[in-house]
Formats: structure tokens, sequence, C-alpha cells
């Protein structure tokens, strides 16, 4: 563990007390609520998380995709290599969106331009960013095609998005996001509109490639096999913020806020000791038009206390590398012991 | 794409044949006949024309006859005016309203598009606020009211200068043609440009566009590249009908402007149920919007790949 720490330690994006709001017809809604966190270089990093907790609005406001109005960026910075890269202007968000940083989504389907070829939809970005001709841009775009296993590049180059298959698509995504080399890959649910055994693909192509560019990989999802399968680090996020954080070894084995262990228990699992039923998270998650003043999570919480319902817990290391914390009052030092849960002060498994 | 050209022509030319057929019919079951207009005609002047004609056969007969000389491209001789040839009327003013009506389709399409892009990218803000206005005004306000007004504007720029700059009514220079076909094209301007708004609209929000900013495209070549070509589709689509529309409908503006188009023979032909002229200008008009609608639905192939392709 402490080998990976060293790796990590140059910081390749940082993001710190990102707050982001969308007005309504009904309000102000506090989608992300101080958000701190930062990628190493080669890491994975997934933020993991049910619908509406705010991991793809944390990461389109750092692309700055974020429709403005009604979305808000109201406080805090993302540094890219040092440089604040929060709430520039289109020609300046331009020089690091598509170079530095590349992004793939959700729906590979509806992602592409339906009425240009895959081929120039690739050299389009080589085209504009690295002001290559339009015959070596779509050598390149064939050649990153090629680079994500997509056969007969060449006859694909020419096709349209209608002509090939989700998974397919996806590939030609990625392909797009790599056109330059970025240091930086977003992935906002790479594999959520795709079957299962693409999904496999789709993931083992991202880490190889991980592997050969030398690019940190920020994963959204709320998939934790997609997690445990992809990910060095882990945020939990829940109602805007982000409750607990560690490598995956300490989020999957050393679960230390009960969101956490809330969503494992959802999770369907083959191994005999855990053949159960699946426990959902009762309720929902509170309404960010007005937030609470304790912990979002206070209301479905089983362990709640009465100081969670007012106070907001601080966040509490439980390792000696700081690399794992924990926003749960539970990790006080005078909080009762929890079954089950990892608490400060308790023995590392591994 | 060539099967499908070949195809789409096959079926127009189902289509003519079904206009001529119908017109047919349905003008032989008007009451009266061409001769009927002749004043004081006497019973034997009548047969003797009736045979001249070929009125005294009956109608599937003369549908035959009419059928074979269309085929040979051949209209007859119109009823009402002296010795003149259907094809001679078709070739001497349609050449008029063809270019009337393609001046009106292109500042319908330009400005469609321009206005509703332009509405889109100004959403809730004063440009859109004033064009959609103007917009509802194109669409419910009749041609010939537009066509009074613009005469009436014209009158007073040329008395402002205190010359005839731009002509007032008439046919000839370009000059002449400017305001009747604007006038012409307006309805379907301000059609398209509520279709190009809402296009445009739609397409903002569309996945495609988020990946051309993430890909850090500067938003003009998104605009150019990604919005504007997709947007443009739904336009495409009712340009044929369109055509249609302003090129049946410059009957009313070719008379306030006094342009002698081939609408006014159109119109007069029924009045007068001058046989040969409504057969001749009716099949005339019914191809021609034909070939307009599988010039349009090929065009569309050429944007949008997924009809060329499938």
């Amino acid at each position: 563990m402490s080998e990976m720490d060293d790796t990590f330690k140059d910081n390749v994006l940082e993001v710190e007390n990102l707050n982001v709001e969308f007005s309504t017809y009904g309000g102000v809604v506090q989608a992300v609520r101080g958000v701190n966190f930062s990628v190493g270089r080669g890491e994975t990093l997934a933020i993991v998380g049910e619908s509406g907790c705010g991991k793809s609005v944390t990461v389109q406001s750092i692309m700055g995709l974020l429709p403005t109005p009604p979305g808000k960026i109201t406080a805090g910075e993302a540094r890219l290599r040092g440089n604040n890269i929060l709430n520039l202007p289109a020609k300046e968000a331009n020089k690091f969106r598509g170079v530095e940083i590349g992004m793939i989504f959700q729906d590979p389907m509806t992602s592409l331009n339906p009425t240009m070829t895959i081929g120039d939809q690739i050299s389009e970005t080589l085209m504009v960013h690295r002001h290559l001709s339009y015959s070596d841009a779509s050598a390149k775009a064939v050649a990153l095609l090629e680079k994500t296993r997509i056969p007969e590049a060449k006859k694909r180059a020419a096709q349209y998005p209608f002509e090939f298959s989700g998974g397919m698509l996806q590939r030609a995504m990625i392909a797009q996001s790599l056109a330059c080399n970025p240091s930086v890959l977003i992935a906002d649910e790479p594999t959520t509109a795709l079957d299962v055994t693409i999904q496999a693909q789709i993931l083992e192509l991202m880490s190889e490639l991980q592997k050969t560019e030398d690019m940190s990989i920020i994963l959204i999802t709320h998939d934790l096999a997609v997690v445990a399968k992809m990910a060095d680090r882990v945020a939990v996020m829940y109602a805007g913020q982000i409750v607990e954080m560690g490598t995956v070894d300490e989020i999957f084995y050393e679960s230390a806020h009960p969101y956490t262990m809330g969503l494992k228990e959802a999770m369907p699992s083959n191994r005999k000791d855990r053949a159960k039923k699946l426990t959902p998270i009762e309720g929902s998650p509170p309404d960010l038009f007005s937030p609470p003043a304790g912990c979002g999570y206070f209301a479905r919480c089983p362990h709640a206390m009465a100081l969670c319902e007012t106070k907001q817990s601080e966040e509490f290391i439980l390792t000696s590398s700081s690399s794992h914390f924990s926003k749960c009052w539970l990790q006080h030092p005078e909080a009762p012991k929890t079954d089950g849960l990892f608490q400060v002060g308790d023995d590392h498994a591994g | 794409m060539l099967a499908y050209t070949l195809k789409r022509l096959l079926a127009g030319i189902v289509t003519v044949w079904f206009i001529a057929t119908a017109t047919f019919t349905a003008m032989h079951m008007v009451p009266g006949d061409p001769l009927m207009n002749d004043k004081a005609v006497s019973a034997e002047i009548r047969a003797n024309l009736e045979r001249k004609y070929g009125l005294d056969k009956s109608a599937p007969e003369q549908y035959v006859i009419f059928m074979k000389n269309m085929l040979s491209g051949d209209f007859g001789i119109s009823f009402t005016q002296q010795n003149r040839q259907v094809n001679d009327i078709i070739r001497d003013h349609f050449p008029v309203s063809a270019t009337l009506g393609i001046m009106a389709i292109f500042f319908a399409t330009i400005g469609g598009v321009l206005w509703g892009a332009l509405t889109a990218l100004y959403r809730n803000r004063l440009p859109d606020i004033i064009i959609m206005f103007l917009v509802i005004l194109g669409i419910s306000v009749p041609s010939f009211v537009f066509a009074a007004l613009g005469q009436l504007l014209l009158v007073n720029i040329n008395s402002l200068f205190g010359a005839s700059i731009i002509p007032v009514a008439g046919w000839g220079t370009l000059s002449h043609m400017l305001m009747p076909s604007m006038v012409l094209g307006l309805g379907t301007m301000a059609l398209l440009t509520r279709l190009m708004r809402s296009s445009m609209l739609e397409i903002v929000n569309e996945d495609y566009i988020r990946t051309a900013r993430a890909k850090g495209l500067s938003p003009s070549r998104i605009f150019f590249r990604h919005q504007l070509r997709n947007a443009i589709l739904p336009v495409i689509t009712v340009l044929g009908p369109q055509i249609a529309a302003i090129t049946t409908g410059g009957f009313v503006v070719e008379l306030v402007f006094a342009i002698p188009g081939l609408g006014r023979y159109f119109v007069q032909a029924v009045q007068q149920l001058d046989y040969t002229v409504i057969m001749g200008t009716t099949v005339f008009y019914g191809a021609f919007l034909v070939l307009m609608v599988i010039l349009v639905d090929i065009l569309y192939g050429f944007i949008d790949p997924r009809v060329r392709l499938s």
C-alpha cells in the first residue's frame, strides 16, 4: 500500500471545496457541497454513489460542461497541474478540454454526431488541437481506432455511428478521447448502457490503455463490481458530499461509513457465506433544495445518533497514511462501537 | 442510392398518371363543356366543332386519345385562345412562375435557417422575442395583404427618391422580382424559422453536442459543423410540400404584381372549362411538384447518411 502512495504523490488533478448549485423553478438545488479530491498520475479514482448524488455534476463542472444557467459553480477550485481550470471561458477551457483531459460518456449511441463519419469525428479533434492536415488526421484516426481494437479500422472510420454497435461506439469514443494523449480520462458511467460481456471488454481496454498511455482515470459509476475491477482509490458520494474515501481495499474491507455498508449490502454476491437476500437502503436521499444541517444520510442510517441530525461530522482519518477517511460521527473516539463498521482504532484486515 | 432514386422516380410517374386521370375524370363530371362559352352557336356549328375537337367521342375514348398525345408530349390546342398550343402557354409563362417560385423558396430557406438559428442562440432574449412575434404575423397574415403592403412600401421608397428605383409591378429585371418573391416566400420563411428554432433548441441538449464541447471545439465550430447540419434535417423534410404550396400559391401574388405567370392561365382555364389547358397545366404542375419532392428526398439523403444507406 505504501508503494502505491508514493506513485500517486504527484497529483495531476486536484479538486478543492467544489460547490455547485442549480437554479430551478422549485428553488436552488445544492447539487455538490464542498467536494475535495485529487487524482495521482496513472491512478484510477472511482467516484461511486446513487443517482442524483452529484457525481456527474462534479466531473461536468471540471470540464466546463455544466449548462449555465441553470447550473452555477459557487465556490471551489480544480487545478490541473497547479492551474485552476474552473469557470474558464470557452476559449481558455478548450486549451485543456480534449487535450489534457479526455472524456467519455454513458450512452455511446447518442454521444456521437449521427451525420458525421466516425473517422471525421476523431480527426476533427486532431485538426483543431494538433493542427494536422485532413489526410494526416484521418490516418491518425484509423490508427487510434486500431489501438482500441476495432477490426477493419480503415473501413469503420468511413462509417457513421448508426452502423456501429454500442460496444464498438464506446471504443470509438475512447479512441476519440485519446486522440491528443490526455493525462486524465474522465469516464462518466462508461459501461452503464452496455451489456455485461461488452462491459468487461470495455473496462479491460480502458485499463490496458491506461498503462500504455500512462494516464489517470476518473471513473464515475454506481456499479461496485466495476469499482472493484478498476479502481485504485474510491470516493463514495452521497447527497453532494464525499462521505468516505480510501483505497479500493479500504473501502471494500474496512468500510467506515454506514452508507458504504449499505451500498455493499445492496450488491448481489456469489460468495457462499454472503448468500442472503439483498438489503436495499430504505428511504430516499435528502431534499437538496434545503440541505440538512447535519448528516445527509441521517434519515436512512441504521446507526444514527442525535448529534447526526444537527451537526455535520468532520472527516475522521482512519489510517496513518491518511489515505482513508470517513465523514461520520461514529468515528469519533467517544462514539459507540458498531457491529460490522470499521472504526478508528480497529485492527486493519490486511 | 441509385436504386433509391429510380424507385422514387417510378413512384413519381405513377403519381403523375394518377393526377392526370383524376383531373380528367373530375373535369368531365363538371356540368358543361368548353364550347358553352361561345355565344349563340347553332346546333349544326356546335356539332361540327365537337367533331373537330373530338368532343363527340365517349369519355373513355377521349381519355385514351389524351393519354396518347400526352405521352408524345402534346397537350393540344387551347379552346379559348385562338390557335394557341397548350405547350406554348406553358413554355411562355412557366419560366416566369418558376423563377418567382425558386426565388421565393431561396428567400424562405435562407431566411428561415438564419432567423431560426438566431432565435435559438438568443432564446428568450429580445431578438428572439421580436423575431418570433414577426413569425406569428408571417404565418397568420395572408399573402395578398403583404403583397399590397409591399407595393405601398415600394411606392413610398420611389417617391422618397423622386424616381422609380424599384418597379412596383410588372416583370423583367431582377428588381421586378425582389419584392414579389419575398412576399411569396414570407409565409414559408416564418414556418421554417419556427421549425429551425425548435430543432436547434432540441439539438443544443443532445449528447453529441456535449461530446463536441468535451472535445474542446470552439463554439462556432460546434454551431456550424455539429448543430446546423443536424438541425436542418426537419427543415428539409417540409421543404418539399412547401415548394408545392409556394408554386401553387403564387397566383395571388402574380395577380397583385401583374406578373405574366402560369397561375393566371391555370385559374382562367378552370373557370372557362378549357379542357386542354386544364389538363396541360395540371399535369405539368403535378409533374413539377413530384419532381421537386423527389429532389428534396435525394437532397435529404445527402445530408443524412441514415436515409442514404438504409
